[in-house]
């Protein structure tokens, strides 16, 4: 069953075209590794499907649902959501409170609490959730982003970097999480600078460069693309990524 | 509790000093006044100070309240508590017409635009003489005095209607700042693209916030002009001494606390009341320049607000428990 997808996404930047005619769609239940050099457009084709950019042209069907131009509130409300690169934290406001907010969206303020707190308990960070969001380490409130967006139980989940500065421990415990979360029915599109992590728990990965899809296959076939390898390190390079 | 104990000793203290007051004196009025001031203080905190939106345009739907209840009452004889819930529903549609074009406006962008809107409301009530009898002004009719019409031969139940409204217009506030509404501006304050992204309606939330502050300042523009009994448009849509006014007094107490405007009401207006009193025989002007000079001197000292001496307070306490 597709519960994403997407076809002919276009958005352009005054000169710069940001996404140029990005199709493909996502059976519910997988991991999607979304890869790409820096500026290949990644975080903004998150911020078009769920809503913070209009695109130019295109559709994008949300379980059935058509979200395109729809605001970011409406789409979170269908089921999709994302976690912000450089951390988007309500930074004043307490862990418990950052995450407590996304629950409001389907519960009261008593039932979103008790959401709030089971989330901090699937990150890890139970035992912070008094403390203010602003306070925390970079890695940790990487992981209160990741617990407020579950806070709004959607059912497409977009992760952009969250594994970011972690050690290899706690990135260990990321991917085990991310893999519950495939396994409770969410959908999960992740991108990542981690290659091994990426390798390791997508089940498929796409790959972007100058906005355009270059490449969509299982980890092993995209690792191979030449096409691929080409475009991370360039003409000459023949040999592993 | 030692919270309810407080409020509950706060509220038996305002409600006996009106008590030794003389009924219809001068001190009577200036206590009224602070308690009306208040509540508009803490209507405005709504915006100001949950949605941190620094609005300087409340005066408009204080106009509207003040002129609409009066001019309910000198055309058709209705009660002003009727006309009140009018103003309230004419002070929460300009609330609308103002919020849509501002709301995606921030800090003093939206600042000057509600400033701007506070002006051309007190415009129009100068060139509508039709309507609002124009720079002439309005006096509130005399009618026999009784609680349904509104009427008092004292100001002693002014001082006790405005308490009442002070205590509502609170108790709005602290249920709005603690429910699913307050976190929800709290969210937008802090980054309005994540709320949205979270699923908060920022745009639906921006402008519910605004219609409730326009409802309340509007009703409490009803309760003045009760008091006041002669207004004219400069007065009752001034940006100076409405519009300014009560974002400062918010502002000296210490915005997005329930605290706060009461504390800088209760400082601002007596304050400039006495300086009025003592120094207005002296050099014109003497009396305002002395006020603001204890204006700078307190927003220096305290610039989170008065309320902080108590937060102040409390740490110092704990921290002489915890060594004890």
């Amino acid at each position: 069953m597709t519960i994403l997808d997407v076809r002919g996404i276009s958005r352009r930047f005054g000169g710069l075209q940001a996404l140029s005619d990005v199709t493909f769609s996502v059976p519910k239940g997988q991991i999607v590794g979304l890869i790409g050099p820096n500026g290949a457009g990644k975080t903004t084709f998150f911020s078009t499907l769920c809503g913070l950019i209009k695109p130019d042209s295109g559709a994008i069907m949300l379980d059935g649902t058509s979200i395109v131009g729809q605001k970011p509130h409406k789409v979170a409300g269908l089921g999709m959501t994302k976690t912000f690169q450089n951390v988007a934290l309500f930074a004043e406001s307490s862990v418990l409170d950052n995450v407590l907010t996304a629950g409001l969206l389907r519960h009261d303020v008593e039932k979103a609490r008790e959401r709030a707190l089971a989330c901090l308990d699937r990150v890890g960070l139970r035992s912070v959730a008094h403390k203010m969001a602003g306070n925390l380490s970079f890695p940790e409130r990487a992981r209160v982003e990741l617990a407020r967006a579950l806070c709004t139980d959607p059912k497409v989940l977009l992760l952009d970097e969250v594994m970011a500065a972690l050690n290899p421990v706690e990135m260990q415990e990321i991917m085990d999480l991310i893999r519950q979360l495939r396994d409770d029915g969410i959908t999960l599109l992740v991108v990542e600078h981690h290659m091994r992590a990426i390798m390791a728990i997508c089940d498929r990965i796409l790959v972007l460069n100058f906005g355009r899809l270059l490449a969509d296959g299982s980890p092993r076939e995209v690792a191979n693309d030449p096409v691929v390898i080409e475009a991370y390190l360039g003409r000459s390079a023949e040999g592993h990524v | 509790m030692k919270r309810w104990i407080a409020i509950v000793v706060i509220v038996l203290v305002a409600m006996a000093v009106p008590q030794v007051l003389n009924p219809s004196g001068y001190w009577m009025r200036v206590f009224t006044l602070t308690l009306l001031f208040a509540a508009m203080a803490q209507a405005w905190n709504l915006i100001g100070g949950l949605a941190n939106q620094l609005s300087l345009g409340h005066a408009a739907f204080f106009g509207i309240g003040a002129y609409t209840s009066t001019i309910l009452l000198l055309k058709f004889g209705i009660s002003p508590w009727i006309g009140m819930f009018a103003a309230g529903a004419l002070g929460g549609l300009a609330a609308l017409v103002i919020a849509v074009p501002t709301m995606r406006l921030q800090g003093h962008y939206f600042a000057l635009a509600t400033l701007a809107f506070g002006e051309v409301a007190r415009v129009i009530a100068n060139v509508w003489t039709s309507l609002t009898g124009g720079p002439g002004g309005l006096s509130v009719p005399f009618v026999p005095p009784s609680f349904a019409a509104y009427s008092f031969k004292q100001l002693l139940p002014h001082a006790y209607i405005a308490l009442v409204a002070l205590i509502i217009v609170t108790v709005i506030f602290e249920v709005i700042r603690r429910g699913a509404m307050g976190y929800r501006l709290r969210a937008i304050r802090e980054n309005a693209a994540a709320a949205e992204v979270i699923g908060i309606d920022t745009t639906k939330v921006k402008l519910q916030t605004a219609v409730i502050s326009g409802v309340l300042t509007a009703m409490l523009g009803t309760l003045f002009a009760q008091v006041a009994v002669f207004f004219d448009p400069d007065t009752a849509f001034s940006a100076a001494s409405i519009s300014i006014r009560v974002a400062l007094i918010a502002i000296i107490g210490g915005v997005g606390t329930a605290v706060g405007p009461i504390l800088g009401a209760f400082f601002i207006v007596p304050i400039e009341e006495l300086m009025n009193d003592l120094f207005s025989s002296g050099a014109a002007g003497l009396s305002q320049l002395i006020f603001g000079v204890i204006l700078i001197v307190v927003i220096l000292w305290r610039p989170r607000g008065l309320v902080t001496i108590f937060e102040a307070l409390r740490a110092r306490l704990q921290g002489r428990g915890a060594q004890s």
